[in-house]
């Protein structure tokens, strides 16, 4: 090889090194999934199956919640301002502790499951309307025996009242 | 060495002759300078000055009026490279005009400038290797997000915003669910009206533009999402973020205001190959305008989301689960 090609070659081995070594100076991010934010344990309905009817931060404990619905209490949520869910309706209301977004600062995102809250409406035999309530909690899910969020009449109030987030 | 003498010799000289010819052309050119001047500061960034300190030394020289080439830039070829980038930069994000628009503008202009640094997209690459004394240090970058950060939480909402979102909330209830006729986006993109019983795949509480969101995404995605094909994303999936103003009450406690808007991604990596192999698109209010005044507007998108070629350019770590 002749030395005014031997040079070029190394410049442009040199290049080639720099282009490839260079230029990542940035933290390495990839596509992963949010691991720690899935839903393991014993859950008789899977919420992250069903839609989303309204969703919810509490800024005081950390946490941030969704609140989903089978397609018969989302079909009712959002077209009714009432909180009459036909029979057959189920909610869920799924709440995360929440962590700083690696990928945009002034982000919050999921970060691990605290509980997953149940309520569904089923009718009586005169067709009175009757609900039931479950909450999960625990890594893994498992059925709560104590009250984590207070008493269950209270919070069939509550996820039946949040009305439905606008999505034209 | 196993070139014969006369070889030598001639090299030589077709060396010299061609360095002569390089030294007159890059003296020529060098008169060949497009204007680059500094206008006047109209509105400078208003921050502490340890804050301002830290921007001037990484993002002032092509992102304020106040652009201060070493003389490396001076010359040509470099110098056209730094004046078409500063021309580019200003209008992109401009320290020394960031006061005329209003504040929730600024700050999200500081946000997105903050969120660029921690990728590692800003100062370019490129030019933080040209330029040292530009890479921005973690600590400075600690002072940066601290400033940033709200100290005192949210106050409640007050009574104008609350009824604002409740009227539309009432208008939307009585559509009972009939969907608008909605013009496209100025890419031509159509409004995917389904979006709405698409399944969640995270949400994000943002603290910086007092938005809460949730990111939804179609069949195909979800699909993508159980069969762990996200690395790239399949063409025809889609994602739509919906973002609602936060509506707090008087215990700090956050729950869905105003729709505010929704924004679409969709994959088609050879009809899209120009924005990044994805379809942009947004949409706002409860008449659904179209975002953007020309098909440029995709221009915003990708300038955001090209830090993240790792991910195929999706901000958004997927929950799993929901088939």
């Amino acid at each position: 090889m002749r030395p005014l090609t031997r040079r070029l070659c190394f410049l442009n081995a040199s290049l080639i090194v720099c282009a490839a070594g260079c230029a990542s100076d940035g933290p390495k991010i990839t596509a992963t999934f949010n691991q720690g934010a899935a839903l393991v344990g014993e859950l008789p309905m899977n919420p992250l199956a069903w839609r989303v009817i309204s969703s919810a931060i509490d800024p005081g404990s950390g946490t941030m919640s969704t609140l989903y619905g089978n397609d018969a209490a989302v079909t009712y949520a959002r077209t009714h301002s009432q909180h009459d869910f036909p029979a057959g309706s189920a909610l869920s209301l799924v709440t995360w502790t929440q962590m700083e977004d690696a990928r945009w600062f002034g982000a919050k995102l999921p970060s691990q499951v605290k509980s997953v809250e149940f309520v569904t409406v089923t009718a009586t035999q005169n067709g009175a309307p009757q609900y039931s309530y479950e909450a999960y909690t625990g890594n893994p899910l498992k059925k709560a025996q104590d009250r984590p969020y207070g008493a269950p009449p209270d919070r069939i109030a509550y996820l039946l009242s949040s009305p439905a987030a606008v999505m034209p | 060495m196993c070139a014969e003498g006369g070889e030598v010799v001639s090299m030589r000289k077709a060396f010299a002759w061609l360095a002569g010819v390089l030294v007159i052309a890059v003296a020529g050119i060098q008169f060949l300078r497009p204007k680059l001047a500094n206008p006047p500061v109209t509105a400078d960034l208003d921050a502490p000055p340890e804050v301002k300190k830290i921007l001037q030394t990484s993002c002032y020289n092509c992102h304020s009026n106040e652009t201060k080439l070493p003389w490396f830039d001076r010359v040509v070829p470099a110098y056209w490279i730094a004046a078409r980038d500063v021309k580019l930069d200003r209008a992109h994000l401009n320290f020394s005009e960031i006061g005329k628009p209003p504040a929730a503008q600024q700050k999200a202009a500081l946000y997105e400038s903050v969120s660029q640094i921690e990728l590692g997209a800003m100062p370019l690459p490129d030019y933080r290797r040209v330029h040292p004394e530009s890479v921005i240090h973690p600590e400075e970058l600690a002072a940066l997000k601290s400033y940033l950060t709200p100290a005192v939480p949210l106050p409640p909402s007050t009574q104008n915003e609350i009824s604002a979102a409740d009227a539309q909330y009432e208008k939307w209830i009585q559509a009972a669910g009939a969907t608008p006729a909605v013009s496209p986006a100025p890419n031509g993109i159509a409004f995917l009206s389904d979006y709405k019983n698409w399944k969640a795949i995270s949400s994000t509480d943002r603290f910086d533009n007092h938005t809460m969101r949730q990111i939804l995404g179609n069949d195909i995605a979800v699909q993508a999402i159980a069969e762990n094909h996200i690395d790239p994303w399949p063409d025809g999936a889609a994602f739509a973020k919906v973002a609602w103003l936060e509506q707090v009450d008087d215990k700090g406690s956050i729950r869905p205001g105003a729709f505010f808007q929704v924004e679409f991604m969709i994959r088609d990596s050879k009809k899209y190959a120009e924005t990044l192999g994805w379809g942009w698109a947004r949409w706002r209010g409860l008449e659904l305008t179209p975002y953007g005044k020309d098909a440029n507007f995709t221009s915003e998108c990708v300038g955001c989301h090209r830090p993240l070629a790792g991910t195929n350019y999706v901000f958004t770590p997927p929950i799993r689960g929901q088939l």
